[in-house]
């Protein structure tokens, strides 16, 4: 032992601190030292113990039993201050030398490590800290005493029972019901026992044997810990870490897996401790403005409910990256069975809008919060195929309702879009798949002559150019008025604009020539470069290859032949589990829980009398019919839609209500089975048709009411809505419950008709092209472009470009191709396109101050860039304070204008994307 | 006092939440009243921008042929952006233009578009071409487009057998400006070849005889690579640009064929003279130097590796969880199971 000792005392070059004042002293010095300050502490604590005679035989062994004797017993009563003390002194002398010694040769105990197992100097010293009374003081001391010792000692302590054996019995007595301060200190602890664990896992054995000596729970450490998980600040940030740690462990060893996911309750507390953040969480968000959309870094950090929240979420997240699978997969079922679908389904199909979308931002931050590809996973399935119960029958799943959320007015829909525009980010195969690519693989949306051209390489920008052709003449970039011209002029070279026809050898001469003004090749006409439409480019073609790496993973290419169009059609009709693919169009009741109170209309209603005109219809109703018309107008729907729309049948029912004449809706029926036999008919005037006959009806039931309805209208309604007359359809899916309101608050507007809902049915006939809801209904809303706020286009207008840059060629085909003969029924984003251009043409020519108001648009959107994080408003504020001179602002109100413009930079942005995919999609990746 | 040598893992300690991209990121750009700073790193990876090109065409060449050969194509002259195209920069002088265009060049093109997009189209017709180029793996064939415009591309041929064997031709491409609409592009070669179809004065191979008339979408300019490659192994006579040759071929081959080594000599001896285009990516060639060469040589062989060792190290960012030959998401068998 002492030639142990010596030996491992040369080892001690380059100590620091204290170490430096034992440096060289002779460790037989320092264990009489040891020995010396345990017999004075000995003495103390025997003088105090009441089984004496038990331990002195030990004592005797040793040959320190001279020293224990004299001094009066004092069994039971307290022990004085100053003898607490002095064992509080000595026993720090005595850890420092422990913590001091270097262990001996081939990790041999060092003398004075020896000497406290073999006299049990740590129970011991526990014992006394018991029999003192065990205050949070006392539980302080001794936690701190083993973090110091654990944290710093030079030989490995815990292999030994003597030292480990106090410590857990020190850790469990702490658990539980101990103030702050000791449980801070607990887990300052715990942390380092799994870090002293993670580094050498043979303890690992040791910690479970002990445990069971104890009786107590199987991995002690672990089980104290959780507790802690959902802590907030820095305890709570300990313990995670600490729990990381053994979660890290739990991948190599199985034992531990398997323990914790058998024996404890780790992953039950961590998700239902979601569901008990979450339901601390605000319901509704204080909005800060209309273009807010998503909850950004600053807004989050604001709610302090909202930030534990996201720490335990990527608690979670880091479980699962570093987990077994067994703790992954059984955190990942607990996950979506105890807080995704009792939790977040529930709140996501709450009653009024504002709760729906601030359910819809939350989960928006969650997905872009988590990172790890399983918890991704789990969120993304809840969303494509959870079926949501509902009151209709058949199931909804929560992507058909949220596909149907962005077509609703006001900040839902904003919000709707940005979790899309979250989703499509993604670059997930199953998000895209289910969205989109399902409805294109049959291929039923373009002619059979098509096909072919799905993967054809448009070599000479002819989409590019077709897009760019529809620029508006008032801003087109001859008509830029100097100040904001986005060109700059380039000067091209027709390098051999002159060569073909003259001899060769000239044509290098000229070049030759010309070459010495350093590569400023000057031939030729002047031709205006649209120098934006560079940044365009560039942008695109970052877009197109993160896009396209990321793809690498999907398991088919999504051109036309992989997967087969035929599989595509099989698949849908049969063993599709989220069997959506055909949907329909119906109210989302969901609101008629409760009343809502729209944006729009609680302005509207505060500002105006309760009492109304009698001229005027009611306002619910206008605001009804407002929403329907947009609805109709604006929900660009495939006339084969119409046959089993519902929104059809509901304004026919409304008809029928008041007129009792079934005879309108059989009419409409009849158009509408009419309609259905001329599907192949050229759509457009069957459509406006249609369309008319919908407003007909939509003018008539306003209209109508208004008369009727001059004394109390309300009451009128409100009869209405509570005695549908069951209309004689067959395929009556439809829900009439939306019409009656039970607990009517006839002050509020009635807003069912605020979302539409996609329901998974079965009448829709196969054969019939259909692109899918969500191109649907981004498309619609598209077409209200000029109607749209500003940041609603901007995200739509994102959200499109984002989907345009994917490289599988079904999705580029269809949106970017404009060579493509689709089926009449099927709407393009071209033809959408093409319809703006017209209506914003139309615009120009009857307003006269138009270029002016597109030139302050301009300057306004121009300065909302050079303060990117302010809000449009701001933007305007600060041009009025900046210096240059500057054209009148410009109220964000003119949507048709701002719409204008960014219709403009929508197209070159398309244009630029096209360019991008005939290059890049045909080059084998590299870089 | 920091032990945790985990202390990384915890994300607690930085907190990565994707914030979402300003939506307006891209319309932002809109009229950008002063983009010059940026457009200059803009363009920079605009035009001919996978930095790939020069490698490749390096890839391609056959090893066996080159290593006999004492010579190495050198790419371009050395610059930071291996091999990456740029717009003509705009003089600095320069002064803005702010006069309206005029009428001829506002009117719109044969396609019916804005005149100032025309370039774009242009440019990027020829850089589709020029990827088809380097799809086709044309065997002895390097083409190389031009630093200062889009419609003059650099090549070298290398005829590996035949009357021709042993021949090192360097051409130029011209693209007319009106492309695709316009006539087949020319070849031109540095050095006249004696040969029926080449004009012995312009050294232009008669291109057109193979493509009367250039049909977008159906003809490419790898075809009259291809073409060009072709004539020297399957010698044509009939109406020929140098009736001299094709005389000879006709009623002296001896003579024909010992015209063609002094011609193939004579080319051969002119390969290490500087391109005849002052241009920085002109392709020009040196006789091995160790302190430039063994390193391209080094990269070449490298960059064959790399494919895979690249997809390890890259950390993929797109998610899948489709079976292959599934259409239904979350098919992979491999799916943790959720209830």
């Amino acid at each position: 032992m002492m030639m142990a000792s010596m030996v491992a005392n040369g080892n001690r070059d380059g100590r620091q601190g204290e170490a430096l004042v034992l440096k060289g002293v002779d460790p037989e010095t320092c264990m009489i030292v040891f020995k010396n300050h345990w017999a004075q502490v000995v003495k103390i604590l025997e003088k105090h113990d009441p089984l004496r005679s038990n331990t002195s035989s030990n004592m005797a062994a040793l040959g320190v039993i001279g020293l224990s004797s004299g001094g009066p017993m004092r069994f039971g009563g307290p022990i004085p201050g100053d003898e607490a003390s002095a064992v509080q002194n000595y026993v720090e002398h005595i850890l420092f030398l422990l913590m001091e010694e270097d262990a001996g040769q081939a990790g041999a105990m060092g003398p004075i490590l020896e000497f406290v197992v073999m006299e049990n100097v740590m129970e011991r010293l526990f014992l006394w800290s018991l029999r003192r009374q065990f205050t949070d003081d006392m539980k302080l001391e001794q936690l701190k005493m083993y973090e110091m010792i654990v944290g710093q000692a030079r030989q490995p302590l815990l292999h030994h029972k003597p030292v480990l054996r106090p410590l857990m019995m020190l850790l469990s007595s702490c658990s539980g019901t101990a103030g702050p301060e000791v449980e801070a200190e607990l887990v300052s602890l715990l942390n380092q026992l799994c870090c002293v664990l993670a580094k050498d896992q043979s303890v690992l054995e040791l910690f479970f044997h002990t445990s069971e000596d104890q009786g107590a729970a199987n991995f002690l450490i672990f089980s104290l810990l959780i507790p802690f998980i959902h802590r907030e600040g820095l305890v709570g940030q300990q313990a995670r870490d600490a729990l990381l740690l053994i979660m890290s462990l739990s991948a190599e060893n199985q034992r531990v897996a398997q323990h914790i996911a058998e024996n404890t309750y780790f992953c039950p507390v961590l998700a239902t401790g979601l569901s008990g953040l979450y339901s601390s969480l605000p319901t509704k968000l204080e909005v800060p403005g209309e273009e807010w959309h998503c909850l950004h870094r600053e807004d989050w950090l604001q709610m302090p409910t909202l930030v534990q929240f996201l720490n335990s979420l990527e608690f979670c997240n880091a479980v699962i990256q570093v987990a077994h699978p067994n703790i992954r997969d059984q955190l990942v079922s607990y996950i979506y069975n105890g807080f995704l679908v009792p939790v977040l389904a529930p709140a996501l199909h709450k009653p009024t809008l504002e709760e729906v979308m601030t359910t819809t931002a939350y989960l928006d931050l969650f997905v872009r919060s988590v990172s790890e590809p399983v918890l991704l996973q789990t969120f993304l399935s809840f969303i494509l195929l959870h079926p949501h119960r509902h009151t209709l029958p058949g199931n909804v799943h929560i992507l058909d309702t949220l596909v149907s959320r962005i077509d609703t007015p006001f900040q839902l829909g904003t919000v709707s879009l940005a979790l899309f525009q979250t989703l499509i980010g993604l670059y997930c195969e199953d998000v895209m798949l289910q969205l989109i690519l399902r409805y294109l693989i049959p291929c039923n949306h373009m002619m059979l002559s098509q096909r072919r051209v799905v993967k054809e390489r448009d070599f000479y920008s002819v989409s590019a150019a077709k897009i760019l052709a529809l620029t508006p003449s008032c801003c087109s970039p001859e008509h830029s008025p100097p100040p904001l011209r986005q060109l700059d002029s380039i000067l091209w070279s027709k390098g051999t604009d002159n060569s073909p026809n003259t001899g060769t050898m000239e044509t290098e001469e000229t070049f030759l020539e010309e070459d010495g003004s350093c590569y400023s090749c000057v031939i030729g006409s002047e031709i205006y470069l649209d120098v934006n439409y560079l940044h365009y480019l560039y942008n695109a073609r970052l877009g197109i290859s993160s896009c396209t790496r990321a793809c690498q993973v999907w398991s088919a290419p999504y051109d036309g032949e992989d997967p087969p169009p035929e599989e595509g059609r099989q698949a849908q009709t049969t063993t599709d589990p989220a069997p959506t693919n055909q949907l329909e169009l119906e109210w989302d009741d969901s609101y008629d829980a409760g009343p809502v109170v729209s944006l729009e209309a609680a302005t509207a209603e505060s500002s105006r009398p309760p009492q109304l005109p009698a001229a005027e219809p009611p306002k619910h109703i206008q605001e009804m019919r407002r929403t329907a018309i947009m609805l109709v107008k604006g929900s660009y729907i495939e006339e084969s839609d119409f046959q089993d729309d519902v929104m059809v049948y509901d304004l026919v029912a409304k008809k029928d209500a008041r007129d009792t004449v079934t005879k309108g809706s059989k009419e409409v029926k009849a158009h509408v089975a009419d309609h259905n036999s001329n599907l192949q008919s050229p759509s457009a005037e069957v459509g406006d048709d249609l369309m008319g006959q919908y407003e007909e009806l939509i003018r008539t039931l306003g209209s109508d009411e208004a008369g009727t309805g001059g004394s109390s209208p309300v009451k009128t309604v409100d009869k209405e809505f509570r005695n549908p007359v069951v209309t004689p359809m067959e395929e009556d899916e439809v829900d009439f419950s939306s019409f009656s309101m039970d607990t009517p608050e006839l002050e509020k507007p009635h807003s069912s008709l605020f979302g539409t809902k996609l329901r998974s049915g079965s009448t829709r006939s196969h054969s019939v092209p259909f692109t899918g809801p969500f191109v649907s209904v981004l498309l619609s809303r598209l077409e209200n472009m000029l109607d749209n706020s500003l940041h609603v286009n901007l995200l739509l207008t994102g959200i499109l470009a984002q989907l345009a840059a994917y490289p599988q060629p079904l999705l580029q085909s269809f949106l970017l191709n404009t060579n493509m003969v689709f089926q009449p029924s099927v709407r393009s984003l071209y033809q959408v396109l093409a319809s703006l251009k017209n209506q914003i043409e139309q615009q120009a020519s009857t307003k006269k101050d138009f270029p002016k108001l597109i030139t302050s648009a301009q300057h306004c959107l121009l300065a909302r860039e050079n303060s990117r994080e302010c809000s449009p408003l701001e933007a305007g504020r600060m041009m009025k304070s900046s210096p240059p001179p500057q054209p009148k602002t410009i109220s964000l109100a003119r949507t048709e204008v701002f719409a204008t413009v960014l219709f403009t930079e929508f197209l070159k942005e398309l244009a630029a994307i096209a360019q991008e995919h005939s290059i890049l999609s045909h080059v084998p990746m590299e870089e | 006092m920091n032990l945790n040598p985990f202390w990384s893992m915890s994300t607690n300690t930085g907190r990565k939440v994707r914030e979402r991209s300003s939506s307006s990121a891209l319309k932002a750009n809109f009229c950008q009243v002063h983009p010059t700073h940026k457009r200059a790193e803009r363009q920079k990876n605009r035009i001919f921008k996978s930095s790939q090109r020069d490698p490749h065409t390096l890839k391609r060449s056959d090893s066996e042929e080159q290593s006999g050969e004492q010579q190495q194509q050198r790419a371009s002259p050395a610059r930071p952006s291996f091999g990456k195209k740029q717009l003509p920069s705009i003089p600095k002088n320069a002064v803005p233009i702010t006069k309206p265009a005029s009428p001829a060049a506002t009117a719109q093109l044969a396609n019916g578009t804005h005149a100032s997009y025309g370039p774009f189209y242009l440019e990027y017709s020829l850089l589709a071409e020029f990827t088809l180029v380097i799809k086709q793996k044309l065997p002895g064939i390097y083409v190389q487009p031009s630093y200062k415009s889009a419609l003059m591309w650099f090549g070298v041929i290398f005829i590996r057998h035949g009357l021709y064997q042993d021949g090192v031709f360097k051409f130029t491409v011209y693209i007319p400006d009106n492309y695709p609409d316009g006539e087949c592009p020319r070849v031109v070669f540095d050095i006249p070849v004696f040969h029926p179809l080449v004009d012995p004065v312009s050294g232009e191979l008669d291109v057109r005889r193979a493509f009367t008339k250039w049909r977008r979408n159906h003809n490419h300019i790898w075809q009259v690579l291809m073409y060009a490659r072709t004539v020297f192994y399957k010698i044509n006579t009939m109406e020929p640009l140098n009736p001299e040759a094709a005389v000879l071929y006709d009623k002296d081959v001896q003579l024909f064929k010992s015209k063609v080594i002094d011609s193939v000599k004579l080319c051969n001896s002119h390969l290490f003279d500087q391109p005849k285009m002052d241009d920085p990516y002109a392709i020009s060639f040196s006789s091995w130097n160790p302190a430039i060469h063994d390193e391209a040589k080094e990269r070449m062989f490298t960059h064959k590796r790399r494919p895979e060792d690249h997809h390890k190290g890259l950390q993929v960012s797109g998610l899948s969880w489709v079976k292959p030959g599934s259409t239904q998401p979350f098919s992979k068998d491999d799916n943790p199971p959720l209830s």
